[in-house]
């Protein structure tokens, strides 16, 4: 007669840990083809895409994009009309990318002519948080037509943030939102971080961000 | 939420465990999942019972066990236990329940840690 048993097996595999090791192969794959990525987090409509877009018709450098989004390609679709290689990351029902979604982009994407690569990820302040992708920096950008208790109703991802945007600020008004306090409210959870307020309609304060995108590739190189 | 890629992530790391240790049944999985993932359990073990089925996996009972956020006050050097109020939102979380401070560091609450699993298999020595 065939005997069974039970037996306990060890695993001790974090999903989480797996993430971020993909993430760190993900950078070393960007640092052998001298690429510096920029993760672009925020809220729904914040401005993502639009800022992105705007740092592709006014950078010096070889710029990739890799564009996530839920269902529809519409983003990789207007950034392919500023002629730069993009390619375009349907999450499905997924509400963030993961370091194993980017690395498949990356094998479409020609790395070796690239040397400035964003990648937007899904619109949410929540999800992102926790999934690293192997990027050199992440940017979050907000606006003040979401409120401005945005930061305190969502502070992780404003923790690890290496650099905050606050957009919009020509509806502030309209809106009655108080940009100030956001960007205070930013500075006690992340006292270091750099925040710069924006229009992406009057170009205020645009050129800082692009100045403060550049710091932190030159301190990369 | 993304309670489903995480399912899959699971389901693929207990499986392959499994079939190492020549498996033929797995009878428990228990997973550590933090309070910070965003995940919900119940939404985890639901998933995780559709996609087991035709596997190793199918009939296991799976044992989530919650971790509370832990976290370190830059301010004031407190450690230990945040405040979760339950609401949805988290900056009771990132407030030092000492000083009030924001400037906190989290040392625990987001792992997602397939921990240990039960397995049947022949007992060659019987
Ligand atoms: N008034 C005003 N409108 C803006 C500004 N920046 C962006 N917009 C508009 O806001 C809308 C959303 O901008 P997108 O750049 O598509 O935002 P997004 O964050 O990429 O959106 P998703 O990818 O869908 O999450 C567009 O209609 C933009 O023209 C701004 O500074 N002021
Ligand atoms: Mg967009
Ligand atoms: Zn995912
Ligand atoms: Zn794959
Ligand atoms: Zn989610
Ligand atoms: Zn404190």
């Amino acid at each position: 007669m065939k005997m069974h048993k039970i037996a306990e097996v060890e695993v001790q595999h974090d999903i989480m840990v797996a993430n971020r090791k993909l993430a760190r192969k993900n950078q070393k794959m960007l640092d052998n083809n001298q690429v510096y990525a920029v993760d672009v987090v925020g809220a729904i409509g914040s401005g993502k895409t639009t800022l992105i877009e705007a740092l592709i018709d006014s950078m010096d450098y070889n710029i990739g994009v890799i564009a996530g989004d839920v269902i529809s390609k519409y983003d990789a679709g207007r950034f392919e009309n500023h002629e730069v290689p993009v390619v375009g990351l349907n999450t499905g029902k997924e509400c963030h990318l993961d370091a194993h979604l980017v690395e498949h982009a990356f094998h479409d994407l020609p790395l070796g002519d690239i040397d400035l690569l964003f990648i937007e990820n899904v619109g949410n302040l929540i999800c992102p948080v926790d999934f690293e992708l192997g990027s050199h920096m992440r940017m979050v950008v907000i606006s003040v037509t979401e409120g401005d208790d945005t930061v305190e109703k969502h502070p992780l991802i404003f923790k690890d943030a290496d650099l905050v945007v606050i957009n919009k600020v020509d509806l502030a008004d309209a809106v009655g939102a108080d940009s100030d306090k956001m960007v205070s409210d930013v500075k006690q959870l992340n006292p270091d971080v750099q925040v710069i307020k924006t229009s992406l309609k009057t170009e205020k304060g645009f050129d800082e961000v692009k100045k403060a995108i550049e710091i932190f590739i030159n301190e990369n190189s | 939420m993304h309670e489903l890629s995480m399912a899959e992530a699971i389901v693929e790391t207990v499986l392959d465990v499994a079939e190492k240790n020549d498996a033929q049944e797995i009878v428990e999985v228990t997973i550590e999942v933090g309070e910070l993932t965003m995940l919900n359990p119940e939404q985890v073990k639901f998933l995780l019972g559709v996609l087991a089925e035709d596997t190793l996996l199918e009939g296991a009972e799976i044992i989530i066990e919650e971790v509370p956020v832990e976290i370190k006050c830059r301010s004031c050097e407190f450690t230990g236990l945040a405040n979760t109020d339950g609401s949805d939102h988290y900056l009771a979380i990132v407030l030092c329940p000492k000083c009030d401070e924001r400037n906190v560091e989290i040392l625990k609450g987001r792992e997602c840690n397939v921990k240990t699993i039960k397995i049947e298999k022949s007992d060659e020595n019987a």
